[in-house]
Order: C-alpha cells, then structure tokens, then sequence
C-alpha cells in the first residue's frame, strides 16, 4: 500500500474526517460565506426580495455609534470577568487540589450550575437579585441589598459580571484541576527537598509548567463572555436605560427588532473579527516561551 | 468497524422512526397572545373537528416580527398569524390577502385597511388606563369609589394623600418596562393630540416643541404624580412586574397604569379584590381624561402563498371567531377578551376587560396610533426609564426625545 | 530539632486545610445558592413567590405540589422528555464517533487539508450563532425545506459541537497515545482504521466522557437552534416547551417555570453526578495539551 498518493490521502481523509467535516460545513461555513453575501444587501429579513446595496452595511455599522459603545461595553465587561474568573477558578482549583476532605464532593458541586441553559439560567438570577437579596437586605436590615442592584447601570453590569463568574468559574476550575494534576509529583518533591515551602513549590513550580491551562481557560472565556446574550437577555434585558446591552445583543437588535438584517448582520462579523483577534492574540502571547514539562 | 455502522445505523433508525410523517396540517395559527396559549390549544381539536380541519396553534416569545421573519426565511408560514397592528404594515403588503369578503370584516369597525384592501382582522379590542383596586380603596377612605370622581389631576392627588394618611404607604405602582413607559404611556402624547399624524409629521420634521407642547406636559404632570407616590420609588427602574401586579391585586397599592391585559397576571395572585380601569387623570378640559386609549388589537392575516382550500379554512376560522355563537363563547369567556365585532353581546368574565368594553360601547375609545418606528419602544423606552430614575429631567427627557423623532423611520402606512 | 520543625509544619498544614475547607463550604453554598431558592419556590403558589421569595411555605397560599403537575401538564412533558432525550443521546453519538475520527486524522498527518479545517474549527469557536441564524434557516428551510424533522437538528447539533470536540480529542491524542503503539499495531497488519478503533479509541476514553457530558448538557438545554428548527407542536424538545411559562412582557407564571427548570435539571444532574469522575480524569488526560 501506497501511503504517499493523493489518492491514499484522500480516501483516509474522506474515511476519517469526512462526515465531521461534511457536517461542520454545512452548518458554519455555508451559513457563514451565505451570511456575508447578505451583508451587502438591504433584506429586511421579511421580504422576499434582496436588494444588493454594496457596502452601504458596513458603512453604517461604522458610524452605529450605539453599536461601538455596545462593543466597548462589552470589551470591559469580558475584561473584568475573564480576570474575575480565571482567579476564583484557579483558587478553587488549588484548593480542591490539596487533598482536603471531601475535594471530589466539592469539584463535582462548583461544576453544577453548568447544567443549566443559559435563558432559564438569566431568570433564576434575576430572581433571586430582585426578590431574593431585597427580602434579605428587608428583613436583616442591611443597606445595599435592600434596592435591587439590577437598578442602577454599574448595578446591572456587576450582576452580569457575578452571573459569569458562577457560571464559568466551575468549568475552568476543572482545567486548573487538569493542570495542577499534570505536574508530576517528582517534580514537586524535588523542589521541596531543595527547600521549598509547599507554597514557594506552588507558586515557582507548579504555575509556571501550567501555562497551556491558562491559556486555554483565558481563550475560553474570553470567548463567551464577548458572544454572551442569553443571560444579557433575560437577566438584564439591556437595561436599565439600555445601559447593559453588550455588542451581540445591540447585533441582534439591529438585525430583528429594527429590521436592518444586512447591516445587524455586518456588525455581527465585526464582533466576530475583534473577538477572533483578541482571542488569537491571547493564544499567540500565552504560547510564546510556553515551559514543557 | 461493524460496530460502528451499526451504532450509526441505530440511530439514524431511531431518529427517523419518531419522526412523524408530515401530514398536510391544514390549518396552523400563529398565536403571539401567549396568555390564551393553554386557551387556544385546548380549542383547536374541538374547533378541527367541527370544521373538518386539523388546526394546530404555536406561540413563541421572540418579538413578532422576528419569529414571522424566520418563518419566511425558511419558507415556511403560517396559514393564519395573530400579530401586533404596527406589523401588518409590513407583512400583509407582501404576504397576506384581500379578507373584505369575509363576514367578520363586515361585523367590525376596527380592521385594517390597506390600499382598499381588508389586510387584517383584529382578535380582541385592548385599551390602556389606571387599573385600580377598589376594594382596597374603599376599606381606607369608607366611602363608595366612583372612578369618575377623579378624573383630574387635583382630585385624584387628593385621594393619594388621603389613601396615604389611612396608612397605605405609597398607593401607586409604575411598570418599568420599555413597552409600558414607552408604546403604552408616552405613546398618549401623540395619540391625545387632536391629529396624531399631523404632530407626528412635525415631530419627523424636527418641528415638534415638545418641551412647550400642552398634551406632553399634561401628562408628564400626571407621571410625576404617579412616581411620587410609587411604592418602589427608590429603586423605580427596577420594579418586578409580577411584585408590582401582586401588590394590586392584594391591595398593597391602589393603582398602576396598564392594560387589560395585566389580568392574566393579576388573576395568578388569587385574591378576592374588587377591580377596574380608568382613564388617565389630568388636569384637561379636552375630554381625554373621559376615555381609555386603545382599540383594535392582536391582528390576524391569513398567508397569500398557501393554499386555496387552506386559506378558506382560515377565513372560516375568522367567520366563527367573529359570528359564531361558539367562537363568541370562546372569546368572550374561555379567553375573557373583549370582542371586537358588533354581533358579538357576551358580556366578559375579567373586570378590566368589563371597564374596557364599558367604555368602548360608549364609544370612549382614543384610538392606538399604530406607526410608531420599529426602533421606538427601545429607545425612546430608555429615554422613559433615565427619567423614572431621576437621571434626566422633563427638559432632558424633552431633549432626548426631539433628538430620537428627527428623522425617524415612522412605518409606511 | 528537625523533627519539631516537621511537626510544626504539619500542624500549620492541617490549621490551612481547615480554614480552605471553611472557605471552600462557604463557597460551595453561595454557589448553590439560586438552586436553593429555586428549589424553596417551586413549592409556592406564584402570590407567595413574588412577595415572600425566602419563605420556606408560602404565608397565603401554603406548601403546595401543584406547580409539578400543572408545569407537566401544560408542557407536555413525557412527550418533549422523550424527544429530548432522542435528540441529546444520538447528537452526542455521533459527535463523538465523528470527532473521535477527525481529530485522529488530523493530529496525525500534516497534509494541508488537515491543517486548513482544523483552523477553521478553531476559528468557528468565536462566531456568535447570530451570525449564522438567518442563513441556517433560509438554506436548510427556504431552499432545502428540510426543518422540522428530529434528525435535521440531530445533525445540525453535530455539525455545531464537532469543532470543540475535534479540538478535545486532538489534545489527547498528541498527549495521550504514543506514536510507537500505533506503528506497532501498523506492523502488526492492522490496517489504520482498525489501529484507530482497536488500540486508539480505547485509550480515549476519558476525552470520550468529559466531551460526552460536555455536549450532552449543551445539547439538553440548547434553546435557540431547535427553536428555528423545530416549529411542529410534536417535535418541541424541553427548552422550547418551557417557554409557554415566560410571558413576552416581563411577566412570567414563576411557580411553573421554577418547577419546569427543576424537572429539566434533574436527568442531567443525575447524568453527571454518575460521570463526574471521569469528567475530572477526561479533562486531566486530555484537554490541556491544545
């Protein structure tokens, strides 16, 4: 057998990749290039007909001012709860990772608001920010819980903020977890017995060599938290004063509710770029000078 | 390898065995009231036998306009869609058909006409006032409460005060939805104003002196009012709706603008309070503060690319809606609604709705003013919310909202 | 001297785990908290909910069970359960029986073809599904009029999940499988689909549960693709028929929808609570190594 001809290659691409790769096309790169060629039409999403308008789109997507405070809204949000949640995930992480009593009962317990969707997920937050904490602050008489904290635009944004670090922090606690357990053991007796506290071990052993974690929870979450809309939906709503609406929501708008579907949808491949190069610039970075174990 | 083609196999086969074999559904609705939804599928096998049809009802909670929007994009319609007034400008040029001849459009005042053409035909008559708890009332002041009594501004601050001194805290409840403090509130600036098309086109042109504008502050006057002595008035942005529709139907507070709609809200709390609507009060000697706004509403247009015998299936499903001793019955009372056309005389079971065809037989009605931009409700109900929360003043507001209507994409009509 | 010094450091260790255990509970209870609260409400009549969202029976109405049924009743439960559960088990199958495949193909040969979809699969992860919803539904229902069927979405949702799990896989492979176990299988005469299935696949397994029960919960409670794929009454999966609870106006039945979430939770809590040792070994093994 011939493992060098194109046909070889072929046929094992085929036999192997070929259902997956038939399957992913069909529904995210036809849909995609589909997507961008209505980008330069003016299709009001009802109509059936599509009239072509070149890059009029882009045109006002660019000078969509409500959409650029959108995008840098939603710049500063995923800024904050990346970081947020990358250190309560790697605390959890250490913890869970000492061997105290009960760490499997506690790794399998900060994973479980990821069985929730993330819609059902918005209305059981805002719940429990609009009537829970106010019957709290109510009834033990503590001041900043009394008036819900999704009232105020700062309010709102902190509570979305909160919403992502529970939702995530038990997910990226599970790479962490990876991480710490992929550092062999040796390697840490080795720096003890050079005279390393368990903590200096942690801190100039450990962390280093966990590179590709970090950056891998990092490009995770930066992802979701700039295409986050379910919980924008129905937690915040974009409010108050639509002061909380992050990039996809204000896309989604503009697409359905305003009825500009070419240009909702130009704006979405510009969220999709910056997020693609923030996304890869953070794995090129991370890489550099990765330590291999 | 056999392993796998047989997993692959199962599955397929399991996929495909429970998928149904597509029968041609003769009639599906699209029903976008999603409080008559349980209503509305218990009718459909009752109303597929009677009609020989097999009707199928589905709802969604996307905005109208986007659900319709998938639908047509995968071509794929309903036969018979219930949407709100402002969308039948939009869909019906392009996909719905002439309804004149139809006996319901014979039996109502209130259908849609587009170039000469019957383009839809409304589900209920809907209107926006002060819904009140008298019952609540009644226990503090010891008196008979007459809505008429209070139909200015003054008169009714004084039964507020007199409401709080009997020692009901804050008597008011403001809905903080964009919807409510846009479309269904401020929306009365335009719709009270003696030709609503006319200020809008000021408005449009930039022309509109909002700030000096007599119906705007009338009704801003009354605004105040109510955010006076709103319950949540420290956090008014934020109210909870299903909080704030809970507190009146217990009688925590009195009164909360909103529509006949808010009862299958209220009805959830169970309480035994005494209920009703009434206009807005404002100090006016125009005559609006004698009359609900509202009108015609939830419209249905039956699809142009279906089937003949499909589209007279729906148009018989508008004739029993409309004329049928049955079809009354289950607007009237299965879905407690307010029917549009004349030949229906049920009464109706809910007491907001009592109010609301009480004043609309009385012909007590401000009609709704339907071509407000798609962009309204979001923006200008941002612009509401800041001065609900104290971060703009009327000026501001004033402002804010000159700047939103110059120009403003007011749906062709 | 030594030995002290040992003894002190032990008992400081065992002082730090106490308080991390302390923090740790503390922690585990915040995090459960809305779980609590959801679970306290589901048992009120919605009057009770919304004014006395902390007690545990309702002051007005009492401890009631009714949301249960009445939730089941109005969503059609067994009947969206069923379609649910069809939708999830077969979309994870071949999600992991296509991904398995395609990342063994593609972590193995350097041909161009390999590099360029699996760049694209990594790419596709940061496109919002805004982007692709309209054209998905004027492809596959305007041109191909092919919606409304289970197998459509089944498809659909593996088309969506096989580039994270191509990724998964891919990292495990490279990490986990030493070339010379397949060269030997090679030499053995096996051909390369047999060394996949017979010594690769095997060896995968940890990869195989943690992307199983990644997806599985994707799947279970997706909302948005299988409402614009599945429109037909009958074919409703658990999220859609959940939504009858919400009105479109910001005011929603609260009782039915906490009791709703509930029910939708408790297959998959009892999925995972099974599984969740080798989600934790399956991410070990496997995901770091991208």
């Amino acid at each position: 057998m011939k493992r060098n001809t194109l046909s070889y290659k072929i046929r094992q691409y085929l036999m192997f990749a070929g259902p997956a790769t038939v399957l992913f096309c069909g529904v995210v790169i036809i849909p995609l290039i589909y997507g961008f060629y209505l980008t330069f039409t003016s299709w009001d999403g009802i109509s059936t007909t599509k009239p072509f308008v070149g890059i009029a789109n882009y045109a006002s997507a660019f000078s969509d001012g409500a959409f650029w405070v959108a995008m840098g809204r939603t710049l500063i949000y995923s800024a904050i709860a990346v970081i947020l949640v990358n250190v309560m995930a790697f605390l959890l992480a250490y913890m869970v990772t000492r061997g105290i009593k009960g760490q499997n009962f506690f790794r399998a317990g900060f994973f479980i608001p990821n069985l929730i969707g993330g819609i059902v997920l918005g209305y059981v937050w805002k719940f429990v920010f609009n009537s829970a904490f106010v019957a709290i602050g109510e009834n033990l008489n503590i001041g900043f819980l009394k008036d819900s904290w999704l009232g105020t635009p700062s309010g709102a944004m902190a509570c979305m903020i909160i919403v992502a670090v529970w939702q995530y922090a038990g997910y990226m606690m599970l790479i962490y977890v990876a991480g710490f357990m992929s550092v062999s053991k040796s390697l840490i007796e080795a720096a003890q017995i050079d005279g390393c506290t368990q903590s200096q071990a942690t801190w100039k052993v450990i962390v280093p060599l966990m590179r590709s974690s970090f950056v891998q929870c990092i490009f995770l979450t930066i992802t979701r938290c700039f295409m986050v809309y379910d919980v924008n939906l129905t937690l915040t709503e974009g409010g108050p004063f639509n002061s909380s609406v992050m990039a996809a929501m204000h896309v989604y708008r503009t697409a359905f509710t305003e009825r500009l579907f070419g240009t909702g949808q130009a704006e979405a491949l510009i969220l999709f770029l910056v997020c693609a190069i923030v996304g890869v610039t953070q794995v090129y970075i991370g890489r550099r000078g990765e330590v291999s174990a | 390898m056999k392993k796998l083609i047989t997993a692959i196999a199962t599955v397929t086969a399991a996929a495909m065995a429970v998928t149904p074999v597509m029968a041609a559904t003769d009639l599906t609705v699209f029903n976008s009231k999603s409080e008559i939804q349980t209503q509305f599928e218990e009718e459909a096998p009752v109303y597929s036998e009677l009609a020989g049809v097999n009707m199928e009802v589905a709802m969604s909670n996307d905005p109208v306009i986007t659900h319709m929007g998938t639908r047509y994009a995968s071509n794929n319609p309903y036969v018979l869609s219930m949407v709100d007034a402002k969308d039948v400008y939009s869909l019906t040029p392009e996909h719905g058909i002439d309804l004149a001849d139809t006996d319901a459009a014979k039996d109502t005042d209130y259908a849609i006409e587009i170039d000469g053409k019957v383009a839809a035909l409304p589900f209920c008559i809907e209107a926006r006032g002060v819904m009140y708890n008298k019952t609540a009332i009644e226990d503090i002041t010891g008196e008979e409460f007459k809505p008429e009594d209070y139909k200015t501004l003054d008169a009714f601050k004084e039964l507020l005060d007199k409401l709080v001194e009997g020692g009901m805290d804050a008597p008011v409840a403001i809905m903080k939805e964009d919807w409510s403090l846009a479309a269904h509130y401020l929306a009365q600036v335009v719709e009270e104003q003696e030709d609503p098309e006319a200020y809008v086109q000021k408005l449009v042109a930039g022309e509109g002196d909002i700030i000096n504008n007599e119906k705007f502050n009338s009704l801003m006057d009354t605004f105040d009012v109510l955010m006076e002595y709103n319950y949540a008035k420290d956090s008014a942005v934020n109210a909870d709706r299903n909080k704030s529709e809970d507190m009146l139907a217990w009688g925590d507070v009195a009164f909360m603008f909103g529509g006949n709609w808010d009862w299958s809200l209220i009805v959830q709390s169970e309480s035994d309070s005494e209920m009703g609507m009434m206009p807005v009060p404002q100090n006016t000697e125009d005559g609006t503060n004698e009359k609900l706004v509202g009108g015609g509403s939830k419209y249905f247009f039956v699809d142009s690319s279906v089937s003949e015998e499909q589209q007279q299936a729906a148009k018989d499903f508008l004739n029993w809606m409309a004329t049928d001793p049955d079809g009354q019955d289950f607007v009237s009372n299965t879905c407690a609604l307010v029917s549009p056309y004349k030949s229906n005389t049920l009464d109706v079971s809910d007491p907001l709705s009592v109010s609301v065809k009480a004043f609309a037989d009385a012909g007590n009605l401000i009609g709704n003013y339907n071509f407000f931009p798609d962009d309204h409700i979001t923006k200008v109900g941002a612009s509401m919310q800041k001065y609900l929360g104290g971060e703009i003043d009327r000026e501001g507001l004033a402002d804010e909202l000159t700047e939103y209507w110059k120009g403003a994409a007011v749906i062709e009509h | 001297m030594y030995e002290l010094e040992n003894a002190k450091a032990a008992r400081r260790r065992k002082i730090v785990n106490v308080v991390m255990w302390i923090v740790l509970l503390v922690l585990f209870l915040a995090f459960i908290f809305p779980f609590i609260i959801a679970l306290i409400n589901a048992f009120k009549a919605n009057t009770d909910i919304n004014r006395f969202p902390l007690a545990f029976i309702g002051p007005r109405k009492g401890f009631i069970t009714s949301n249960f049924p009445t939730a089941m009743e109005k969503m059609n439960f067994w009947g969206v359960f069923g379609n649910s559960v069809i939708i999830t088990v077969s979309a994870t199958v071949l999600t992991l029986i296509f991904s398995g495949m395609c990342a063994f193909v593609v972590t193995r040969n350097n041909w161009v073809a390999c590099r360029l979809i699996f760049a694209l699969m990594i790419a596709s992860m940061v496109i919002p599904f805004q982007v692709l919803m309209i054209p998905i539904v004027s492809i596959y229902g305007g041109t191909l009029n092919v919606l409304n069927h289970r197998l459509t979405l089944i498809l659909m949702h593996t088309g969506f999940s096989v580039s994270m799990a191509t990724f998964m896989y891919s990292g495990a492979i490279k990490t986990n499988i030493p070339l010379e176990l397949e060269e030997a299988a090679l030499i053995d005469g096996c051909t390369r689909w047999q060394t996949y299935w017979r010594v690769v696949y095997p060896l995968l397994g940890p990869t195989t549960a943690t992307v199983a029960i990644i997806d599985a919960m994707a799947f279970w409670n997706d909302y948005l693709l299988p409402s614009l794929v599945l429109t037909n009454k009958p074919l409703y999966t658990i999220p859609i028929a959940t939504q009858i609870f919400y009105g479109s106006m910001g005011g929603s039945d609260m009782g039915c929808v906490l009791a709703a979430l509930i029910l939708a939770m408790l297959p998959i809590l009892i999925l995972y609570l099974i599984m969740q040792k080798y989600i934790v070994e399956g991410v070990t093994s496997g995901a770091v190594k991208g």
